[in-house]
């Protein structure tokens, strides 16, 4: 039958030409930052700012954050339409105010203040009847329809007045919708907009106000969203010769949230770009298409995010040195005790075209390590989230690789919870395969090392025997070795211990034993060592003698909600009127110490 | 006489020719868009199983019941008297998704992978299987002759199913082996009178739901697009071939609360209206604890020669 083009060829060039240059930058940008993206315009774009972000100090920022703080305190904690002076549209305005229907959310069940905020009052029009008695009321006219937004539960309640009357007619809820924004906020999102640096950067130049368009026109506010934040944004829109600069501004938390060129042309109304739309291309572009080199503090490396097995570090080396081929979490097995059989074994990785059921949303991230006040290395970080999260029975999954100065490096991976229950059990699957081709495994027995011969398997538990120094294994050649530090609560972030089942198998050059990405290898729910990393020990393990060596590390780690002690948690709370989230993170991993390093 | 006969004649012709009329205009009513009569059949088998035939169904989301399900609803909201029945055929092929129901009542169906792949390998997401009318029992019934297989990038195989009471043939639509920037999916029309056999395919489609209707006395297939949310259509003859070129009927670009949604299932009412169940997808595997599903419905106009936007239920 018939083939047609999705897209007109030209588009498909603009858009791999406009990612090209968004994932590159001038050399000299490259690996300097510290707690900044690594990387690109897109990925400078659309990060989520902080709320130390330059925006976000700036007096008008500023002024409305005192506003709300200082209308939460209010008995009733809406803040009121002030558009106009019209007489009649405070009168409506009031008279919905008294009405317990229209106030029923403006605070939580626990009495805490939401921010809500009065969008807009209007004469009411036929269609906003609802019925004839209503109708029959509204017909000579004084009847308003009266517009709230509540930013906390994204949700807009609409009251329908009458003035002669003094009485609502109608409240009803819309969830999960935004009404036309007041003027003031308009202003607010352009102003965010111009003086938001990466706008400046993108255009060249500090854009004037009157350079922004849309911002003030119903067409273009609709046409944003932030779907995953599920905030308040819209779009302010600068032209520049012939393409737009999209700007999406979230006015709950006033700071950009991102950044993407369009060409303007005359094909109609552009599907508008969105939050989601803006960080799922620029992941896929920058970090799921190709890897990132990285260059820091003597070590060496290219990351990048994959399909399933999380963000993938490959060809590591220290001082010239290799040390790692590649390293990668390749799944998380969550099983709930309660519930026989019940849990999820969940792949992380790319939000597009993957089969992670769990995805990135933002960029990996490169931050400073420190121990004290001692900055000692550096570390590369990505997390993975349910949309839904932090409600129940969503994820969101952390992957931190530390790297040391003195050459130490550290494999950790957390939950931020919260998932299906207080009685789960979270055991990612991390492998690692070393750099070199002549290594050998050892366990401490309690008075010397134990090399082992064969593809093998072993269980940290509470009779354990541990060096000195809280070493379990050691793995390498005499050139180049490391002590193997498993996690027994001693690494200060909050980790209680691992509980780690640990196995080694041979590095195969000539077959692919999870070098690639691997799709899921274990179900939820096993609790013995059958985690998957035995698909490649099993029924005949192979001598480790001469051999590259790949280590599993799957930590077993139990959930908790108990006040004061929670573990792999998160909760909701209510700050500054809308929602935020508190974590509780269960680090595991192990350390990796040169064997002939002094620390 | 003659004249009065004559007269008489031409009263009768009159109104047979006016009622002809009249029967047609409401058959196509004023739409131009005519609701496609479902002729699904209850399966004989079901009889035997026990359960309250009036609050039953087949199901394949039952979160903790892998593959094809019978469920007995409550008789209440507050009646414990809900129950489940598997065939031990059922559960073979993983997870399933899409399912169309003939005359006869055999079902038809096609796995979906859910969370992981762990119980849907690749290779088996671009077969139908066939659940006999009689016995219940389940088998594989048909594999489509894809050009790529579903791989780790893109681990979904046949997305839709519909069946065409009209011909007895069954439309899949499937998006095996396509990549971000490569369409490799397509809509096959297979007969099922005998050996199931392709009598046509239509390619590099990346659809998931489809729906067979009349629009303007032409029998269109109608389906989503994965990639953008459109709803396409082309001319399905009476052979089962996809005739002319696809045309771009609406979309469900920027509706609704998420704004991305795809159209996962397309159903015709009894006025003719485009039902669509939107869902977001964007080629991974998550899986949301609440089903996240809107139905946007469409109304053809028959003078603009197009479908408007009636309203999405969500709020309702």
């Amino acid at each position: 039958m018939n083939k047609y083009p999705i897209f007109p060829t030209f588009l498909v060039i603009v858009f791999v030409w406009l990612c090209y240059l968004s994932c590159n930058q001038p050399e000299e940008n490259k690996n300097t930052s510290q707690k900044k993206l690594h990387g690109n315009a897109y990925g400078e774009t659309a990060e989520f700012f902080p709320s130390d972000s330059v925006v976000s100090k700036l007096p008008f920022v500023q002024a409305q954050i005192e506003t709300i703080n200082k209308i939460l305190k209010e008995p009733i904690p809406i803040r009121l339409f002030q558009d106009s002076t019209d007489n009649m549209l405070k009168i409506a305005q009031e008279i919905a105010l008294k009405d317990p229907r229209f106030l029923q959310s403006v605070k939580s069940p626990e009495g805490k203040p939401f921010r809500n905020e009065i969008f807009g009052v209007f004469p009411a029009r036929e269609s906003d009847y609802g019925n004839r008695q209503i109708g029959e009321i509204c017909k000579n006219g004084g009847c308003y329809r009266v517009e709230m937004y509540n930013y906390a539960k994204n949700l807009t309640t609409v009251a329908l007045v009458n003035i002669p009357a003094q009485q609502t007619l109608s409240v009803y809820n819309l969830p999960y919708s935004q009404p036309d924004i007041p003027n003031y906020l308009k202003e607010i999102a352009i102003k965010i907009a111009i003086e938001s640096p990466e706008v400046a950067k993108a255009l060249g130049g500090k854009p004037i106000p009157g350079a922004a368009i849309m911002a003030d026109t119903k067409t273009a506010l609709n046409r944003s969203r932030c779907e995953r934040s599920m905030h308040l944004c819209v779009s302010p829109t600068f032209i520049k010769g012939e393409k737009a600069l999209w700007t999406i501004v979230d006015l709950t938390d006033f700071r950009l949230v991102g950044l993407r060129w369009t060409f303007v042309g005359d094909a109609g109304p552009a599907p508008a770009i969105t939050e989601k739309k803006v960080q799922n291309e620029m992941l896929t572009e920058c970090f799921c298409k190709q890897q990132t080199p990285l260059d820091q503090n003597g070590w060496k490396m290219n990351y990048m995010l994959t399909s399933s097995d999380g963000l993938r570090i490959s060809e590591v080396t220290y001082k010239g040195k290799p040390v790692i081929q590649s390293a990668k979490l390749v799944d998380w097995h969550v099983s709930y005790s309660n519930t026989d059989g019940f849990g999820y074994s969940d792949a992380i990785g790319c939000p597009f075209f993957s089969t992670a059921a769990v995805v990135a949303v933002e960029p990996p991230k490169i931050l400073d390590l420190w121990e004290g006040d001692k900055k000692v290395g550096f570390v590369l970080s990505q997390n993975f989230f349910s949309e839904g999260w932090p409600q129940p029975c969503n994820y969101n999954y952390q992957q931190k690789f530390e790297f040391y100065d003195n050459g130490r490096f550290r494999v950790a991976v957390a939950s931020l919870g919260r998932g299906c229950g207080n009685d789960g059990t979270y055991r990612p699957v991390t492998r690692i395969a070393f750099a070199g081709n002549n290594l050998a495994f050892h366990e401490w027995s309690g008075t010397d090392w134990t090399k082992w011969e064969k593809e093998q398997y072993a269980l940290q538990k509470s009779g354990t025997p541990y060096t000195k120094e809280g070493y379990q294994y050691k793995i390498g050649n005499e050139g180049n070795a490391f002590y193997i530090e498993p996690g027994k609560g001693q690494f200060n972030d909050g980790g209680r211990g691992d509980n780690a089942y640990t196995y080694v198998t041979v590095n195969h050059l000539d077959k692919d034993e999870g070098e690639s990405d691997l799709v899921t290898i274990g179900p939820c729910c096993n609790t013995d060592y059958k985690q998957g990393p035995e698909k490649f020990i099993e029924p005949n393990p192979e001598s480790l003698n001469n051999v590259g060596l790949v280590m599993w590390y799957v930590s077993q780690i139990k959930n908790d909600d108990t006040k004061g002690k929670e573990y792999c948690w998160a909760e909701s709370y209510i700050k500054n009127g809308t929602y935020s989230t508190r974590t509780y993170p269960c680090f595991s991993g192990p350390m990796f110490i040169p064997v002939h390093s002094k620390q | 006489m003659k004249n009065s006969v004559f007269v008489a004649v031409l009263f009768i012709i009159l109104s047979l020719t006016l009622s002809g009329c009249e029967k047609k205009e409401k058959d196509v009513r004023y739409t131009g868009s005519k609701a496609f009569q479902d002729c699904k059949a209850q399966p004989p088998f079901v009889q035997s199983i026990g359960f309250d035939l009036n609050r039953s169904a087949f199901s394949t989301s039952e979160k903790k019941s892998k593959g094809l399900s019978f469920i007995q609803f409550p008789s209440s909201p507050t009646a414990n008297d809900s129950k489940l029945y598997q065939h031990p055929s059922w559960k073979q092929f993983g997870w399933l998704g899409p399912m169309a129901i003939d005359e006869k009542g055999n079902i038809y169906l096609a796995p979906i992978p859910v969370v992981n792949v762990l119980d849907n390998p690749f290779k088996k997401q671009v077969e139908i299987y066939k659940v006999n009318a009689q016995t219940g029992e389940m088998s594989l019934y048909y594999r489509l002759p894809v050009e790529k297989e579903p791989h780790e990038r893109n681990p979904y195989g046949i997305l839709g199913l519909v069946y065409d009471c009209e011909t007895s043939i069954l439309i899949a639509t499937s998006v095996s082996g396509s990549e971000r920037d490569t369409v490799s999916g397509g809509i096959y029309s297979i007969s099922t009178k005998g050996t199931p056999a392709l009598l046509d395919k239509l390619e590099q489609v990346d659809a998931m739901g489809v729906g067979v209707n009349y629009l303007n006395e032409e029998k269109r297939i109608f389906w989503g697009d994965v990639r953008n949310g459109d709803i396409l259509s082309v001319e399905f003859t009476k052979e089962g071939k996809f005739e002319g070129n696809p045309r771009k009927e609406c979309t469900l670009a920027d509706l609704g609360q998420r704004g991305d949604d795809k159209p996962r299932k397309i159903r015709f009412n009894k006025d003719g209206d485009m039902v669509v169940m939107g869902v977001e997808f964007n080629f991974n595997l998550i899986a949301p604890t609440e089903k996240q599903e809107t139905p946007y419905s469409f109304r053809y106009d028959i003078f603009e020669r197009k479908w408007s936007f009636i309203a999405d239920k969500s709020f309702l």
